[in-house]
């Protein structure tokens, strides 16, 4: 195989994704653009006149922020995950799918967090956190975490990226601009794609892939902890942290899934994302969403069964005033994925995104679930406290920061997308190069 | 084609619904409002008498947007049939309230039926009319007596009123509830109502009290047509004493467990040992591309 034309005719196939831009794309770009300017005047308004125009009160301290951040921080962990697991078991099919899990994985561990920063009070004293950390806080568990698992998805996503960054730049036949070509020169770091080189890369990268799915699993653990580690009635459960792990996931999937729908529906990659790809996708999401059940079936049959007041008014909470929330996320959000996804006669590529979007909203939802009504039912009873401040509903300032951070998770997705394929050309490559070095060998014997 | 008009139309509807057109601006001419002005009153556990006065005006429309009337002059008056005697004059505060405090031996002139009549009155200004609040209350005396009967922590609450001869008249159906003072607000531990001038119940075994187990015994008739508030309050050693010992190594001490450091280091040191061997590993990578580079140069 002439390795050098074969990048050439990859670039040449998906240029247009780096390239062109359609009126249709730069409709959506502005209009992502329009919901983060929103986005960001209510952040002005929640700044200067403080958290009293959310509905976070005394009691429920913690919103839609939280729930976003346990979400996004989700996606990004279950990412980190799924990438590993691809790239450590060699996956076949892994090549058209990396990239788009690699990109969901990096973008939610950034717009995640800066959710938490949303739901604090004095962000002036911010700094406080790192001034006078409590080793033994879980919150300070979670600080460490984060921050070291943006820097590892970082470093992941560049070391696989730079192959790429690498064809790019020795590319003639692309028009780019001149900051572009410099800004892949730079980002490539002299990679020539040498034995010696791509040796030391994929050494790397292995290793950065298992210890990511490791990573992931530590710090969303120690994101469950932040919870499970208080004595409040729903948090306080021992199966808190797999059961996180496991919901993550399910998110992940789900989410990954979806974009690959769209991805491969908008920038025509029928030809890379075929059928096979969504039923894999749809094995994993089937696993999970039984997972997912039994998890969430365990934790609150325990709460019922060991009859704990504090647990049975909780339950009598989610039964009564949040039972459509309830039976949305936690019935309809696993038995609508487990319908489409178990019968092989349905299982289409469409009826595979349905199930996967149930799934996410569905969880969204149970995040919500998990939050909110325990923070409404606070073990000492709160005298003279009004209805309106017991009970939480979420105002217009937090949803258009909720709808302002799915809009930067797009729009950064859209740019990455602009930046690099989003499929690995040099995985492309490195996989067929794999199977001719096969073939000779089998001619050979 | 129309698919995507309809999805067009989708999105701009949604991001619609981000906006919020309402007005926050506040009207503050007084026309807008409607004061109310009321009168209550508590007796406090020493028998004396707190008069209240309450000056707030609600907005017609937004009940919520509620505006206090600050500084006013209130007087409170013991209103009898030869006329009204003056308690006192106070100002209205921030919050839109003027309390007046009569010591416990205060005399207050009753009617024929054993009420007491205070009124409340703001004479009024030139932006403000004037108003006047009327309230009648019968003098009770509540005692709290807290006793061990057969080994039983039982709290006994008498309450009586005092006739013109001093006589004792036992109230009837008169609701009571029963606390325990608590750092931020107050815990109740029982509810009921006085019957033959009389309510006990057994006091419960658990409830914590400081670090020498004293702890508030707090009574109160609240809102009564007939009484008003009447509190009455008895410090009591009956709590439970739970000594705070100083334990070292915990998670809750001051500092963090000797083996949370070494596991916490050991884990950041591997990962981020493991980044700086990553990025060295780029740096050589980076250095035999320039190597190259030159050798082709060359």
């Amino acid at each position: 195989m002439d390795t050098n034309s074969r990048k050439r005719e990859l670039v040449k196939e998906f240029s247009p994704m780096l390239v062109k831009s359609s009126f249709l794309s730069s409709v959506w770009i502005l209009t992502l653009i329009a919901i983060i300017a929103v986005g960001l005047y209510a952040f002005y308004l929640q700044l200067t006149q403080g958290h009293e125009i959310t509905g976070m009160r005394d009691n429920v301290v913690w919103g839609v922020y939280i729930i976003n951040f346990i979400f996004f921080v989700g996606l990004s962990y279950s990412g980190a995950f799924i990438s590993g697991i691809l790239h450590f078991f060699k996956t076949p099919w892994k090549n058209s799918v990396t990239r788009i899990v690699e990109i969901m994985t990096i973008l939610s561990i950034i717009v995640g967090p800066i959710f938490i920063l949303l739901c604090i009070g004095r962000l002036d004293r911010l700094y406080y956190l790192f001034l006078y950390p409590r080793i033994q806080s879980p919150i300070t568990w979670d600080i460490i975490a984060i921050i070291t698992d943006i820097f590892g998805c970082f470093l992941y996503l560049y070391l696989t990226f730079i192959p790429d960054f690498a064809i790019l730049r020795d590319n003639t036949d692309l028009k780019l601009p001149n900051w572009r070509k410099k800004l892949y020169t730079f980002l490539a770091i002299n990679y020539q794609d040498t034995e010696s080189q791509r040796e030391r890369l994929h050494k790397i990268t292995s290793i950065m892939s298992k210890m990511i799915i490791a990573m992931a699993i530590v710090a969303y653990t120690v994101l469950a902890w932040i919870f499970s580690l208080t004595l409040q009635p729903g948090w306080n459960s021992t199966i808190f942290a797999p059961d996180f792990i496991f919901s993550g996931l399910y998110s992940g999937v789900g989410v990954i899934i979806i974009a690959m729908f769209i991805i491969r529906k908008y920038y025509k990659l029928e030809k890379y994302i075929i059928h096979s790809h969504f039923v894999m996708a749809g094995y994993v999401l089937l696993v999970l969403s039984l997972l997912f059940g039994y998890f969430t079936f365990s934790d609150y049959f325990a709460k019922w069964f060991s009859h704990k007041p504090a647990d049975i008014y909780l339950l009598n909470t989610l039964f009564g005033h949040y039972f459509w929330q309830f039976i949305l996320a936690n019935y309809i959000g696993v038995i609508v994925p487990l319908f489409f996804l178990s019968i092989k006669k349905i299982r289409t590529i469409k009826s595979i995104t349905f199930a996967a979007l149930i799934a996410v909203c569905g969880l969204w939802l149970n995040r919500y679930l998990v939050v909110v009504p325990t923070l409404e039912s606070p073990y000492i009873p709160i005298q003279d406290t009004r209805l309106e401040f017991m009970h939480y509903n979420a105002t217009w300032i937090e949803w258009s920061l909720s709808f302002a951070g799915i809009a930067a998770f797009i729009l950064f997705f859209l740019l990455i997308m602009r930046l690099v394929p989003v499929i690995s050309m040099s995985e492309i490559i490195q996989h067929e190069r794999h199977l001719e070095t096969k073939q000779d060998a089998s001619l050979k014997k | 084609m129309r698919t995507k008009i309809t999805q067009h139309l989708a999105i701009i509807i949604a991001i619609g619904f981000l906006f919020n057109f309402q007005s926050y601006a506040q009207e503050n001419d007084a026309e807008n409002y409607r004061i109310r002005f009321g009168l209550s009153t508590k007796k406090q556990p020493d028998n004396s008498r707190v008069l209240e006065a309450s000056f707030v005006g609600t907005h017609k429309k937004d009940r919520k947007d509620r505006v206090p009337v600050y500084n006013a002059d209130i007087n409170f008056y013991n209103v009898t049939e030869e006329g009204d005697l003056l308690l006192g004059t106070v100002k209205t505060d921030q919050e839109g309230t003027a309390q007046l405090t009569m010591p416990g031996n205060q005399k207050y002139i009753t009617n024929d039926e054993g009420y007491i009549n205070f009124k409340a009155v703001f004479d009024g200004t030139d932006d403000l009319d004037g108003e006047e609040s009327e309230l009648a209350v019968k003098d009770i005396l509540m005692e709290l007596n807290l006793e061990v009967i057969d080994s039983v922590r039982t709290v006994i609450i008498n309450a009586f009123t005092l006739d013109s001869l001093n006589t004792k008249i036992p109230i009837e159906d008169a609701a009571i509830k029963v606390a325990v003072g608590g750092y931020i607000s107050n815990m109740p531990i029982q509810e009921g109502t006085i019957e033959g001038g009389e309510f006990q119940f057994k006091f419960p075994a658990n409830i914590s009290g400081d670090k020498n187990g004293n702890i508030d015994v707090i009574a109160s008739i609240l809102d009564s047509d007939e009484f008003g508030n009447v509190v009455q309050k008895k410090n009591i050693n009956w709590g439970v004493n739970k000594k705070i010992e100083i334990e070292s190594n915990k998670l809750w001490s001051s500092a963090a467990p000797i083996w949370m450091y070494i596991v916490l280091s050991i884990l950041l040191i591997g990962v981020w040992a493991n980044y700086v061997y990553s990025i060295i590993n780029l740096m050589n990578i980076r250095k035999e591309g320039k190597e190259l580079d030159l050798k082709i140069k060359k």
